[in-house]
């Protein structure tokens, strides 16, 4: 017989994430979904903007809830190789480096938060030759930067004062 | 037709196509050999090359990532026995056990000759179906087209992984995703909170970026992965005569493979399986599969590579991308401003000729750049993960950020990366998210107007006026489950 009780692993997290915003989705649609144009007192589609997301919604609500119920009893610790406390902290500490990455893109410019973050990297898998680290963080972003704006002619954020020396050095 | 065929080959003539190819080629070969690395993570990163490019430039450069990538898998998992992909488990199998033997040139040639001879013959296939295909598909109309995309979807979700209850779960996540926006049918705003950077919905290429390459990359950071040994490569070329004996396991796999191709979902390792199962079954000598048997690597490489020219079918005529590879391919059509759909043959047939005829002159320079590089490529094994995946990072960055120069992308990029690696850890597939959600405004578009065709009676519609959508729609669950049951046996 099948245990009514439900451990937390991952698995079960996400269903049951999935399955509260569904519900709330559902239940605050009006507030989430702007009212359809009308024309002349008419509405100008066949079906509300809301109908479609209320179906899908609820859907996605009924079968995580069909999930959950399916687990029961079988979401021991033996199905899930759980990560090691090592992997985790290495997992945080990438994305702490993208986030930090993406948010200073742009007041930073590519090029600076480029060869911060590529040196950030390269320390966190373990390399330790400073002159390997030096070169790569710094040569690639550039040869990036070069491909992007002479070959592809798109902009990447940078700095004024690096955007000038690029437009003299390139004689522009 | 035949004039758009001749028109199309003229276009795919082109000098700079054959460039941009064979950099595909070599740049997806780069990637697949490299192993924890993959073709979909390198199409992902170069995808906004390709923006930047003619469409006959930018796809078939693609479509070289795409090939290349699949046949560089193989090189770790015979010489390591590390699958870079799910397709070249089986070909790990005997490949690795030939390198064992000292033969593992012989089983590195024979992956790319098999690879070669089953995507040739499969392109061609598609050239010759894909327009008639076409043909039929302009006679849908939204209650036809709603039926097939909700099929396609439940194809997918059947077909993708070992619970299709959690790949539902995943395609109505991606779904709701696609809502995020503007209405297509109103054009009212809908779960946009009142943030300006919501209006125009979520950028697709932030969302590939984010749940197909920068799980990957963690995968590796988290586990640590450090360089491998290689034991040399050794051993003589293949023989004409060894080519020879595998040629009938290699059609037989290139018929499996094809006919896979064009059913949304099922893609290459179904293929690859069912096609290392036929050569088997069908083998005088079945004990030698798995001991480091030439067939067995033939009939894996000519199956999945087989598969890549069909899934084109499903792709240009009705928009549906039958994997997660396609998927981005999708994106650079549409980028490109090509919609894919029945529609894009009337209006630009000498371009889809074009892109289909240069898949065939990618095989032949794949073969070309395969057979020289192979040595080169087998070396990279080997190479540090601590100097690729800091560029890895700095180039998926970068890609997200050039196609809407906006920084609000990178932020996305990060929260799809890591919602990526979440479903990865609590083991949801993302790819039926992916596909909800780029299917999902042509899917209420096509169910607004058949609500309007049907005057509020959906139900008496379909049962006496639409005939051939009523029985895709009954069909559908039918259709999922026998596919589920057939996914199941195969992958075991």
């Amino acid at each position: 017989m099948k245990s009514l009780s439900l451990r937390m692993t991952p698995e079960v997290t996400v269903l049951l994430v999935l399955a509260i915003a569904g519900g709330l989705g559902v239940l605050f649609i009006d507030a989430l979904v702007a009212p359809p144009k009308l024309l002349f007192g008419r509405s100008l589609t066949a079906i509300t903007p809301s109908l479609f997301p209320v179906i899908i919604l609820s859907t996605m609500t009924a079968l995580s809830i069909l999930a959950l119920i399916l687990l029961r009893g079988t979401a021991g610790a033996d199905r899930d190789a759980a990560l090691t406390h090592g992997e985790w902290r290495r997992g945080f500490i990438f994305f702490a480096i993208m986030t930090f990455y993406a948010l200073v893109m742009e007041p930073f410019g590519f090029l600076i938060s480029s060869i911060i973050a590529m040196t950030l990297l390269s320390l966190q898998m373990g390399n330790r030759s400073v002159w390997q680290i030096a070169l790569l963080s710094c040569a690639s972003p550039i040869l990036l930067y070069l491909a992007a704006t002479r070959l592809l002619a798109v902009s990447l954020p940078e700095l004024n004062i690096i955007e000038l020396a690029y437009a003299r050095l390139l004689g522009e | 037709m035949i004039e758009q065929f001749f028109e199309g080959f003229g276009m795919a003539l082109r000098v700079d196509t054959f460039v941009m190819m064979s950099l595909g080629l070599f740049g997806g070969m780069l990637v697949g050999a490299l192993p924890g690395f993959t073709t979909l993570m390198a199409m992902a990163i170069l995808l906004p090359i390709s923006f930047f490019l003619d469409p006959i430039v930018g796809i078939p450069f693609l479509l070289g990532i795409y090939k290349g990538g699949i046949f560089g898998g193989s090189i770790p998992a015979i010489l390591i026995s590390m699958p870079g992909t799910g397709a070249a488990v089986a070909t790990s199998r005997d490949g690795y056990k030939l390198t064992q033997q000292g033969k593992s040139r012989k089983a590195l040639d024979m992956a790319l000759f098999a690879s070669v001879f089953g995507d040739t013959s499969s392109d061609i296939f598609t050239i010759l179906m894909i327009f008639p295909i076409a043909f039929l598909v302009m006679q849908f109309g939204p209650p036809e087209l709603f039926a097939v995309l909700l099929m396609s979807l439940v194809i997918i979700a059947a077909t993708s992984g070992n619970n299709p209850l959690k790949a539902l779960v995943m395609m109505m996540l991606g779904l709701w995703l696609s809502f995020i926006g503007t209405d297509p049918l109103g054009g009212v705003e809908r779960f946009t909170f009142g943030l300006f950077d919501l209006k125009s919905g979520i950028p697709l290429l932030p969302m590939l970026i984010g749940v197909f390459a920068i799980p990957e990359v963690a995968a590796v950071v988290m586990r640590n992965e450090k360089t491998r040994q290689l034991s040399a490569l050794m051993g003589e070329r293949l023989s004409r005569a060894e080519f020879q004996r595998c040629l009938p396991t290699i059609c037989r796999s290139t018929v499996i493979g094809t006919a896979i191709g064009i059913v949304p979902g099922l893609g290459q390792v179904v293929a690859a399986m069912m096609g290392y199962s036929a050569a088997k079954n069908a083998s005088s000598h079945p004990e030698t599969f798995g001991e480091g048997e030439l067939e067995g690597v033939a009939a894996a490489e000519a199956a999945n590579n087989a598969v890549n020219g069909p899934t084109m079918v499903p792709l240009l005529t009705l928009g549906i991308p039958g994997d997660n590879v396609t998927a981005i391919l999708l994106g650079a059509f549409v980028a490109q401003g090509l919609r894919p759909g029945p529609q894009l043959f009337e209006e630009q047939g000498p371009i889809v000729f074009a892109i289909l005829i240069a898949m065939v002159f990618c095989n032949l320079l794949f073969l070309v750049i395969g057979y020289l590089s192979i040595p080169f490529f087998s070396r990279l094994v080997t190479i540090k993960v601590s100097v690729l995946i800091p560029l890895v990072i700095v180039f998926a960055f970068a890609g997200a950020y050039v196609f809407r120069s906006d920084t609000v992308d990178l932020l996305m990029l990060v929260g799809f990366g890591l919602f990526g690696i979440l479903a990865k850890i609590a083991r949801f597939d993302v790819m039926p998210m992916v596909m909800g959600f780029i299917l999902g405004p042509e899917m209420e578009y096509a169910f607004g107007q058949t609500v309007a065709m049907a005057n509020g009676d959906a139900f008496s519609f379909f049962l006496t006026e639409r005939h051939g959508a009523f029985g895709v729609l009954v069909a559908t669950p039918i259709f999922g489950f026998l596919l589920w049951r057939r996914m199941q046996k195969v992958t075991g």
